[in-house]
Formats: structure tokens, sequence, C-alpha cells
């Protein structure tokens, strides 16, 4: 992560733009940002059987231009559909950090809103709002494939408005959300991604970027090395 | 001088073209994959949305210098590609280069995307690139069979002289119908249809080569797509229907030409990369080789 000073910063934050056309330019992409979503699911609960009635011919998601893809790279949209355990929030975590912003977090089913029937459970998450940026939660134990159309087209709606913009919250606040974080997972939690220099890359920090516990997370980070290539014969 | 001009034209004029009939295939791909799955489908603009939502992600990943000149590779293999395929009222420079030509710079995008997926060291992009390379020396061989055996029957390897002779005489397809049906299988490999797409295969290797694409790169992988369906098309429309006499015949002849495979895709599973092999070599090479002994 070290070598992202190659890429062009996409400078929005607080410099004027020269180019007249800009507003407009915007609004276009903004426009195809809403219209065009491809969409990670972390079908982590029993919300996920609600998807495959959303995508295909009963209630096609593909009219609103939403379909699925396979690797956090390319996807636009993470739905977590259900209880998320202390274990699977690692990995969600480590699937939203390699997502590519602007980003947009769904929560399905009451279990990520607050725990829902694993309130009680000690291995549970609760509020999924805690550890990620959530843009829009679809309550429902579980939500129909109507209430999660509902729920995207609101997305829609708020991406097109220039609202869809919790993305950025994570890297503004990201003190706030590592806390949280290693809370959970104890204070030699670390990801592969690097957010804060991320967030200075892209213009996106703020004096809640750094705090306590981005100082934690520095005294124990260690470097990321390549995995070792071992071939069994 | 106005050649000049007007040939300068051209070279810009014919990507152009590519791209957004490109555009009008991929929405038809999907039309046609949500109408077999009575879905609705995608809206008409659906191809540039998602092309300019992709070029419009605030951040971007890139994996080195050759990741970034991989892509350009990729791309740019197929807009060199476009001004060699003659359309109607247009031929670039096609009587220059010819079919040879024509099937050399087609392989550029495969081998750029090979290095630009290098780069990446993602396991599964490497595993999806090397099944892509195997697949194209599965498909090259039939193709160049059917290439060869065309070009013997013309006694000419201009593509120009080929569309030429059979709006005078007879389509290509009725004079050599053995080489139209391998060359019709090696483009279903080309196009990567299914049966023939496990280098993508979304569900074991996360679509492979482009695992690691994110915004323009995988923009630009969304533009190469738009030019390979319509380089695909237009090809075989030269070879064996006659080209187009005029613009209408030939959208026509190309949407239909690019319609077949995409039809027979949606009805398949997908065969693995030796088994690909085993059949391009076989069943497609075996028609061409018999269709060359009548040519000859």
């Amino acid at each position: 992560m070290s070598k992202i000073g190659n890429i062009p910063v996409n400078a929005q934050n607080g410099k004027k733009r020269t180019n007249p056309l800009a507003g407009v330019f915007d609004e276009l992409v903004q426009f195809c940002q809403s219209r065009s979503m491809f969409m990670l699911h972390y079908c982590t609960g029993c919300g996920a059987i609600e998807l495959p009635p959303a995508m295909t011919s009963r209630f096609d998601m593909e009219r609103l231009g939403i379909q699925p893809m396979v690797t956090p790279r390319q996807a636009d949209i993470l739905l977590i559909t259900g209880y998320v355990s202390v274990k699977t929030l690692k990995r969600v975590i480590l699937t939203y950090e390699q997502m590519q912003s602007p980003k947009y977090v769904i929560g399905i089913c009451s279990c990520t809103v607050n725990g829902g029937m694993y309130w009680q459970s000690y291995a549970t998450a609760k509020v999924l709002n805690e550890y990620l940026p959530v843009d829009v939660y679809i309550a429902g134990c579980m939500p129909r494939p109507e209430a999660v159309i509902e729920g995207l087209r609101r997305l829609m709606g708020n991406i097109e408005n220039g609202k869809g913009i919790a993305w950025k919250d994570y890297f503004q606040r990201y003190d706030h959300y590592l806390g949280n974080q290693q809370h959970l997972f104890g204070n030699d939690w670390q990801t592969p991604t690097d957010i804060i220099g991320e967030a200075r890359h892209y213009g996106l920090e703020t004096e809640q970027t750094c705090g306590e516990h981005s100082r934690i997370l520095e005294q124990h980070q260690q470097p990321l090395e390549p995995y070792k290539m071992r071939i069994k014969l | 001088m106005t050649s000049v001009t007007e040939l300068l034209a051209e070279l810009l004029l014919m990507p152009f073209i590519a791209f957004v009939v490109g555009l009008a295939m991929v929405l038809m791909y999907r039309k046609i994959a949500a109408r077999l799955q009575r879905r609705i489908g995608p809206p008409l603009l659906q191809p540039i949305y998602d092309i300019v939502k992709l070029y419009g992600k605030e951040t971007q990943i890139s994996h080195g210098l050759i990741h970034d000149i991989g892509l350009v590779m990729a791309v740019g293999g197929y807009v060199a590609a476009e001004i060699f395929l003659p359309v109607p009222g247009m031929d670039g420079i096609a009587d220059k280069g010819g079919i040879i030509t024509l099937s050399y710079v087609l392989m550029v995008p495969s081998l750029g995307l090979a290095l630009g997926v290098g780069q990446c060291a993602n396991p599964n992009g490497s595993i999806g690139i090397s099944r892509a390379l195997t697949a194209m020396l599965a498909y090259d061989i039939p193709f160049i069979i059917v290439v060869f055996g065309v070009a013997t029957h013309y006694q000419s390897t201009s593509l120009v002289g080929m569309i030429e002779y059979q709006q005078i005489h007879q389509w290509g397809i009725f004079e050599m119908p053995l080489l139209a049906v391998a060359g019709l299988f090696a483009l279903q490999g080309m196009m990567g249809k299914q049966p023939f797409e496990i280098y993508v295969a979304p569900a074991e290797i996360a679509t492979g080569p482009m695992v690691e694409m994110s915004g323009k790169y995988m923009g630009g992988l969304f533009v190469m797509q738009t030019f390979q369906l319509y380089t695909a098309g237009v090809l075989y429309t030269s070879l064996f229907l006659g080209g187009g006499a005029n613009w209408f015949e030939f959208l026509v002849k190309i949407f239909i030409v690019v319609a077949i495979p995409m039809s027979v895709a949606l009805v398949f599973p997908r065969y693995r990369t030796e088994d690909m092999v085993r059949i391009m070599w076989k069943w497609p090479v075996m028609v061409a080789l018999i269709g060359i002994a009548f040519v000859l």
C-alpha cells in the first residue's frame, strides 16, 4: 500500500475545481453510480435465502442495474445478510476495506440492526453500524424480497441525491470504528489495508482519523509479508 | 491530401463505431440472458451506466506499471484490430493488412491481459490467465485452419477482396459450408462464452483474470468486451456472409452472427480446460480439414 502514491489524486475535498462543467459531470457520474451497482453478497445468515428470488425471474434486480459480482474489488455494495459472529466480522471488515470507493453497506435482517434473536449471544456482533458505516438497514426477520428491493431503491435514491457518502465516514472517523473493532478483537487487530494511508492520499483525513486507537494499532502493527510459496510433493 | 484526412477520419471513426455497436451487443447479450430466464433484463443504457460508473470510482488500486500497460494493450489490441476490419463505406487500412495481420493482432489483447494480471499476484488471477491462454491455444488452431482454407478458396488474404468476391458471386457460407461450421465453433471459444468460459468461472476462481481489476481497470475490460463482440461478429460476417453492401444489411448480419453463440452459451454449463482443448482440437479441426479438402 505504500506504492499508492503512483495513483493520481481525485481532488474533490476543499480544492476549487476549475472546470465549469464539473457539476454536470458529477451529476452524470452520480446518476450512473445509482443505476449500476455490483453487489457482493456476504451471506452470513438466514437472510441469504431471500436474495435468489430477488435476483431471479420473480423480482429481477437487473431491472435496476444491480447484479452480483464475486470479488470485493469489483463490488459496490456489500450485503450483510444476517447475524455477524465475531469471527465473521473480521472477514467482513477485510472484505469491506478491499472494496473501492464509493462503496455501500446494506444490513439485511434484524440481526444486523441490533443483534435480533442473538442479542444474548456472547459470540455475535450486535450493531453492525459500530464496526462499518452502514448505508441502509433493511429490518425484518427475514425481510421479504419486496423489502430488499425497496431498500435497494432507497439506496439508489440516496446515491442520486449525493447522500450515499457513508464510505467517507470510515476514512474520516476511522479511530472510532477501529476502537470498536479493537474492543472485540483485541489490541493486536490489524488488516492488510492501510486505511489511514488511503485517507491521507485521497484527502479524506480529519482529526478523528487518527487517535488513541490508531496509536495502539501502530504499536502492534507488523509489516505485511507475502505468503511463502510451498509446493507439497 | 484529401485521402490522408479521409484515412485519418476513418481510423478514428471505425473504433468509435465498433464501441457503440459493441455496447449494443453487450446489451443484447444481457437481454437474451434475461429473456431466457424469464426476466425483464437491464434498461437500454445499462452498458453505458456500468462503464461510466467504473471510470467514476474515487479510489483506484494499481498494482504497478505492468498492470496499467497490460490493460492498455488489451484495449489497444482490439482498437488496432478494428481498423483492419472493413465496414460498409470504410476500409481503413484493411486492404494493406489482410487477414494474416488481423489474426496476429487479435492475439495481443490476451497477451496484454496476461501481463497485467501477472502483476496482480493474485492466485485466482494467475489460474484464470493460464486457463485463458490455454483456451486461446485451443481455439486458435481451428481458427487458423479456417482462415487458411478461406484464403486458399479466394486466392487472397485481403478481407476487402473477399467481400467484393462474395458480393459479386455468392456468400462464402454456401461455397464452403464445412469451414463456416468450424468457424462458428471457433467463434464460440474466441468470444469466451459457455461452454468455453472456464477461465472466468465466477463461482470457482472469482472471475479469474478480472479478480484484482477494480474501477477504471474493470471499466477498461468492459470496453474491451464491447470490441471483442464486435470483432468476432464482423470477422465472421466478412469471411462467410459477404460483408455488407449497406449499413443496415451489415448490422443485421453481425448482430445475428453474435446472437448465435450467445444463445448457445446460455443453455450450456462449462467444460474443463483439458476437455475444451480436446473438443476444440478434435471436432472443429476435423470439420475444417475436411472443408479444406473440398476447397483445394
